[in-house]
């Protein structure tokens, strides 16, 4: 290796390491025995798991988050591949604007759409309590990595497969159930699966909708942050970070990060 | 349906048409009623009137832009919020760019993981990488206690501005890093061959080749970057320890707190147009670089 080499690999070594030892260091401290967020730790134990666990408010937060995110990812995955299939197949003149408009959610500041949904939900009296704000507003942002996932598959699909299922007398539905879906199954899941853990990590939007009793696990954890600072907190966030990693290896298995790494969530 | 299938398939074209329709229907719905008129909404709302009791009076008035704009305070919120993501976007390409040329230049079977070692902290909570710089930059923090066990000096870095940078950086760089890496993707091997090949030198294939195409990759992270700083919340909250007000805390605090919907909403649209006003400088400057690059 040459000395440049060299230079960029420990530039790019630092890089790495800068971005994963924050999150390592989380989940080392949900390990640690002791009272305080302290380093080195004092000993290994699962107590701060419990604690967390015991706590109402993580407990019905982490549930209701949950929840949420299943519908969202229900939605959004159904929605989703409708578009991609009417964008990708059918769209003759308007395909570029209406690419635009279904990803536009990722490019505004989210939370000014938040804002802007909380006064649109309040001035119409359609409110925000419950689920059904909030089940919108992650809409929104998530259906975009279905779309772009799916699209992408689509684009480069032999439809061959297709014709001949037709020509055979298929039905539409029976085609797409039969022959598409099988094939663009491996997207259709990894854009699920974005969507899911775009709703479950939502912060901005949720900020807004959130109502009494309807919070979700980030909003309880950053009230809790700002008040409390003790391990119960890093005991919640290795939850969030174990979703992440399995979510990132099933994707990887399932399509292969290169082909989705442009559309990874935000 | 089943009796469309046995019809001609011209006849069957046509008429299925409609169909082919309500595969979008619905998205364009959700964006129309839940996107497109909540934010007309609120650009109506900046224009009415704040009554002492209740939201809003459906009565015309400029006021709140006026109040918008005419408070210095707000300015410097302004200042203060594109100083720190723009310094944000810059500290970003740094770290970025080489990771994404490691990473372009890897065997496959190491570009899978390294994929995997940029992409899993992207899919991490934004309040979870916010706590875990908390723990670190703290004053019992791993940072803290190195500093002061090499000095003898304490360096607390939340509540300050580069709290929050150090923060903001480490939520971006994935997406600088996976934009430059895209772009850098489409750069044929063979061109660099080539400069080599006619005497350059590896630095000069780099500034005159790989770096100028790489220019499109730098642009769309760099967007996507500063618009995404300028806009965030949650780090600069937890990591500025409340002290250090950016726009988005203004907003929603005059939203939520103040429950002024009209000056919110004015706030918003101010900040929403001045955001959209750099950034189209920001690309003319690009323009330019790439045309001057280019010749």
């Amino acid at each position: 290796m040459t000395a440049r080499g060299v230079w960029l690999s420990l530039a790019v070594t630092g890089v790495y390491l800068f971005l994963i030892v924050p999150i390592v260091i989380v989940i080392l401290a949900a390990l640690n025995a002791g009272n305080y967020l302290a380093f080195p730790p004092q000993g290994f134990s699962l107590r701060w798991f419990i604690r967390a666990a015991e706590t109402e408010p993580f407990l019905r937060s982490f549930l209701f988050s949950l929840k949420l995110a299943g519908w969202v990812t229900v939605l959004s995955t159904v929605l989703g591949t409708m578009a991609a299939l009417y964008v990708v197949r059918h769209a003759a003149r308007f395909r570029d604007l209406l690419r635009l408009a279904i990803v536009a959610p990722l490019q505004f500041p989210a939370i000014l759409t938040g804002i802007a949904l909380l006064i649109f939900f309040l001035a119409t009296g359609i409110g925000t309590r419950g689920m059904r704000a909030l089940l919108i507003g992650h809409t929104l942002v998530s259906l975009p990595y279905v779309f772009l996932t799916v699209s992408a598959v689509l684009a480069g699909f032999d439809r061959s497969l297709e014709e001949a299922a037709r020509s055979l007398g298929a039905g539409p539905l029976t085609t797409f159930r039969r022959i598409t879906l099988p094939l663009i199954k491996g997207a259709v899941i990894s854009g699920a699966l974005f969507a899911f853990i775009t709703s479950f990590d939502q912060f901005p939007i949720s900020l807004l909708l959130v109502s009494v009793g309807n919070t979700t696990l980030p909003i309880q954890l950053f009230d809790y942050l700002r008040f409390s600072f003790d391990p119960a907190a890093a005991a919640v966030s290795t939850v969030s970070v174990l979703m992440s990693v399995a979510i990132v290896l099933i994707v990887d298995r399932l399509v292969g990060l290169q082909a989705v790494s442009w559309s990874a969530p935000r | 349906m089943e009796v469309l299938e046995t019809s001609s398939s011209g006849r069957r074209a046509a008429i299925r048409r409609p169909a082919t329709g309500l595969l979008i229907l619905p998205t364009l719905l959700l964006l129309l009623v839940f996107f497109v008129v909540p934010y007309l909404n609120m650009v109506r709302m900046s224009f009415l009137v704040k009554p002492s009791v209740g939201a809003y009076l459906p009565v015309f008035t400029v006021h709140n832009y006026v109040q918008a704009v005419w408070d210095e305070f707000h300015w410097r919120v302004l200042y203060r919020t594109f100083w720190l993501a723009g310094l944000t976007t810059v500290l970003t390409l740094l770290l970025g760019y080489p990771l994404a040329y490691h990473l372009t230049y890897a065997p496959p079977r190491r570009k899978r993981w390294l994929l995997m070692l940029i992409i899993s902290p992207l899919l991490v909570s934004v309040v979870v990488r916010g706590f875990a710089w908390l723990i670190l930059l703290g004053r019992v923090g791993l940072v803290n206690q190195a500093v002061h066990w090499l000095t003898g000096r304490e360096l607390i870095l939340i509540g300050t501005p580069a709290g929050i940078v150090v923060g903001l950086v480490h939520v971006f760089v994935p997406f600088m890093a996976l934009s430059v890496a895209g772009a850098l993707q489409n750069i044929s091997p063979d061109l660099v061959q080539a400069a080599r090949s006619l005497g350059a030198s590896p630095w000069q294939a780099f500034r005159r080749v790989i770096w100028p195409l790489s220019l499109p990759g730098v642009q769309a992270g760099a967007l996507l970057v500063f618009v995404l700083a300028v806009s965030s919340y949650v780090i600069p909250i937890l990591l500025g320890a409340s002290n250090i007000i950016v726009m988005p805390m203004l907003i929603v605090q005059t939203l939520l707190d103040a429950f002024n919907w009209p000056l919110g909403s004015a706030l918003s649209m101010v900040f929403f147009g001045l955001t959209a006003t750099v950034v189209a400088l920001f690309l003319r400057a690009m323009g330019r670089a790439m045309r001057w690059t280019r010749a």
